[in-house]
Parts: C-alpha cells; sequence; structure tokens
C-alpha cells in the first residue's frame, strides 16, 4: 500500500512538472519564415508566404515579436529559440537579418507537445534568398510594396 | 489492489483525454482555416527555459518568447499572435504576467492533418481570477515608446528603423531591386 501511495505521489508530480529535455543534433537546410502567416493561412497558402513574395512581410513580423522557424526541406517547421548564441527569439537582430534566407542549420532539435523546438548552434552555410516566388505570386500582402508614384 | 492499478492507469491517460476549451470563450474569429476559440488557465513561461532549461531573468525582459503552460493537462502553448491586426507578436502583452498564473482566451490553430498543434492567437488575458480581462493589443504603443526616433504618419512597420535599413540595402524582395523595379514587376 505504501508504495502504490508513494507511486501516485510521484506521478501526480512528475506530470506538471515535466523538466527541460535532453535535445537531438541535427543539422537542417531550409528557410527562416514567420510562423504566424505559415500557420494561421491569413495570407494565402504556405507557397506564398516563403521566398521573395513574402520577404518584406517576414521582415515586419519578425521585427514585430512573431516568431521565426526554419522551414526545412522536410517541410517541418522548426521553432528557433537561438541562433550562435543568440537568445533574443522575440524581434533579436539575428533572425530578422536572415529573414527568408535559405540557411543550413546545425544545432539541437527538442520535440514538446507536437512542435519542433531548434537550437541553432552554428549557421553552416546563409545562400540567402534563394525562393524567387514573387515571379509567381508577386507581392504577398500586395500592400507590402507601396506605390512609388505616390 | 486491481482498483489502485485502474486508478494510475486513469492518472496516467488523464493529461491525454480531449479537453474542450471552447466553452465560455469570447475570442472573436478571425475567419481562420484552423481556428477554433478555446479559454483556459494557464502560467507564462519563458519558452526556451521550458524547453532546454537555459533561463533568462524576467523571462527574458521581453526579449524571448513566452509560453503559456496549460494547467488543465500541462501542455506548452506557444502564443504567435496577439490581438492586433497586423504584424505584431504577444510576447509584451504577456511578459507582465511572467512565471505568474493567467487565464486567457484566444484562437487555437489546429490542423491535425498538416501537424498545426498549439499554436495561438492570444486576445484577452487577465491574473488568474481576476474580474477584469485585458486586451492583447499593447505591442505597438510599446514599440512607439522603444523607437520616438521613428515618431510619423502611418503604421509602425513603414517606420521601423531596422526593418528600413535592410529594404534599404536589399529592396522590397530582397533582391537589389530598386522600390519602382520591384513594385512593377509584382503588379
Amino acid at each position: 500500500m505504501r508504495l502504490l501511495t508513494s507511486a501516485l505521489a510521484a506521478f501526480s508530480f512528475a506530470g506538471p512538472a515535466m523538466a527541460a529535455s535532453e535535445g537531438e543534433r541535427i543539422q537542417i537546410t531550409g528557410e527562416i519564415i514567420d510562423t504566424w502567416c505559415y500557420f494561421s493561412g491569413v495570407m494565402g497558402g504556405p507557397d506564398a508566404v516563403t521566398g521573395s513574395a513574402h520577404h518584406t512581410c517576414a521582415l515586419w513580423c519578425s521585427a514585430g515579436g512573431i516568431p521565426v522557424g526554419l522551414l526545412g526541406e522536410d517541410g517541418e517547421v522548426y521553432m528557433v529559440l537561438k541562433i550562435e548564441g543568440d537568445d533574443a527569439n522575440a524581434s533579436g537582430d539575428t533572425q530578422l537579418n536572415l529573414a527568408s534566407h535559405e540557411i543550413t542549420a546545425d544545432g539541437t532539435l527538442y520535440k514538446r507537445d507536437g512542435l519542433n523546438y531548434l537550437v541553432v548552434e552554428t549557421v553552416v552555410t546563409d545562400a540567402g534568398i534563394t525562393k524567387l516566388n514573387h515571379e509567381d505570386y508577386g507581392v504577398v500582402p500586395p500592400f507590402a510594396i507601396p506605390n512609388p508614384n505616390k | 489492489m486491481k482498483k489502485l492499478i485502474f486508478l494510475i492507469a486513469c492518472l496516467a491517460t488523464a493529461p491525454a483525454m480531449a479537453q474542450d476549451f471552447s466553452e465560455n470563450s469570447q475570442a472573436r474569429s478571425w475567419n481562420l482555416y484552423a481556428e477554433e476559440p478555446q479559454t483556459f488557465s494557464a502560467k507564462v513561461v519563458d519558452i526556451t527555459c521550458e524547453i532546454t532549461g537555459s533561463c533568462a531573468e524576467n523571462c527574458g525582459n521581453g526579449n524571448r518568447q513566452l509560453g503559456l503552460l496549460r494547467e488543465a493537462d500541462n501542455v506548452l502553448i506557444f502564443p504567435n499572435k496577439n490581438s492586433q491586426t497586423g504584424f505584431q507578436g504577444a510576447v509584451v502583452d504577456l511578459l507582465p504576467f511572467c512565471e505568474q498564473m493567467v487565464d486567457v482566451d484566444g484562437l487555437m490553430l489546429i490542423d491535425e492533418d498538416v501537424g498545426l498543434n498549439n499554436i495561438y492567437q492570444l486576445q484577452l488575458i487577465k491574473a488568474k481570477g481576476a474580474d477584469e480581462w485585458i486586451k492583447a493589443n499593447t505591442w505597438s504603443k510599446a514599440w512607439a515608446k522603444k523607437h520616438p526616433e521613428a515618431k510619423g504618419k502611418g503604421p509602425w512597420f513603414r517606420r521601423d528603423p531596422r526593418v528600413n535599413a535592410i529594404i534599404a540595402e536589399t529592396g522590397f524582395l530582397g533582391q537589389g531591386l530598386s522600390h519602382e523595379e520591384a513594385y512593377e514587376i509584382t503588379r
């Protein structure tokens, strides 16, 4: 009985007090995106809210503190927690300067409650903006580039 | 003995049981394809601290994303957006409640087909059990206070010094095109 009581007590505390877990070393190539536009569909489908078409909006969202993610070639989104030691993942300079860039990141992957989290130890390569989808979608949203004649 | 084993089994599966957080939600629809109004109690946490154990004073003082550790099932919710239209996250609205229990109301984005989980748009917040809700719309005022040099007409994102510096360098499409060129090829 005492054993079971202890087991119950241990379980009831172990649940809510889940501690940070060990991560997994990983290398991922993908695009630095703004996650709200990507997840919400507020400005269109996934292909339209990435790349050059969405670059200005990605800058606005990153500066505005919307979480930044790395959209991997595997189609998974990795929520970025740190980049090369910079822990400012809400409107930080490092992530802002990488908006829409294709990078290869070497870092640590964590998973929690259906989301991927990534601590980027090293940006191995930064290819800049490689997805030139403004040729297909124009600019998303259209008002991102104001009329220069007004 | 069997009853106790059954009790333990029930406790083990409790967090995984589907719960309805939509009851009593006052959240406004944004007509998002995957939205579901949800209100719940939670603890405001520094997500980086919660996930990696690397913690910072006062939840990062606004420089780190903040999460909602839902009281009912210990699930970590990621608020991506505040209630303002435009391009603002929820950290400014959450920071005053760092490490505190709150009640929140907003829209959860759920699409099991694409693995969309626990992404939240925060609309209302209050200390747990408080009477009055607070609108999660404080980002723009905080930005204006931080950037008095950028005072002017139009929305903040047209006047943000860091954004404008990048656009001045590489253009609206990031391809080095002039304003006129970028405008023309996207019409």
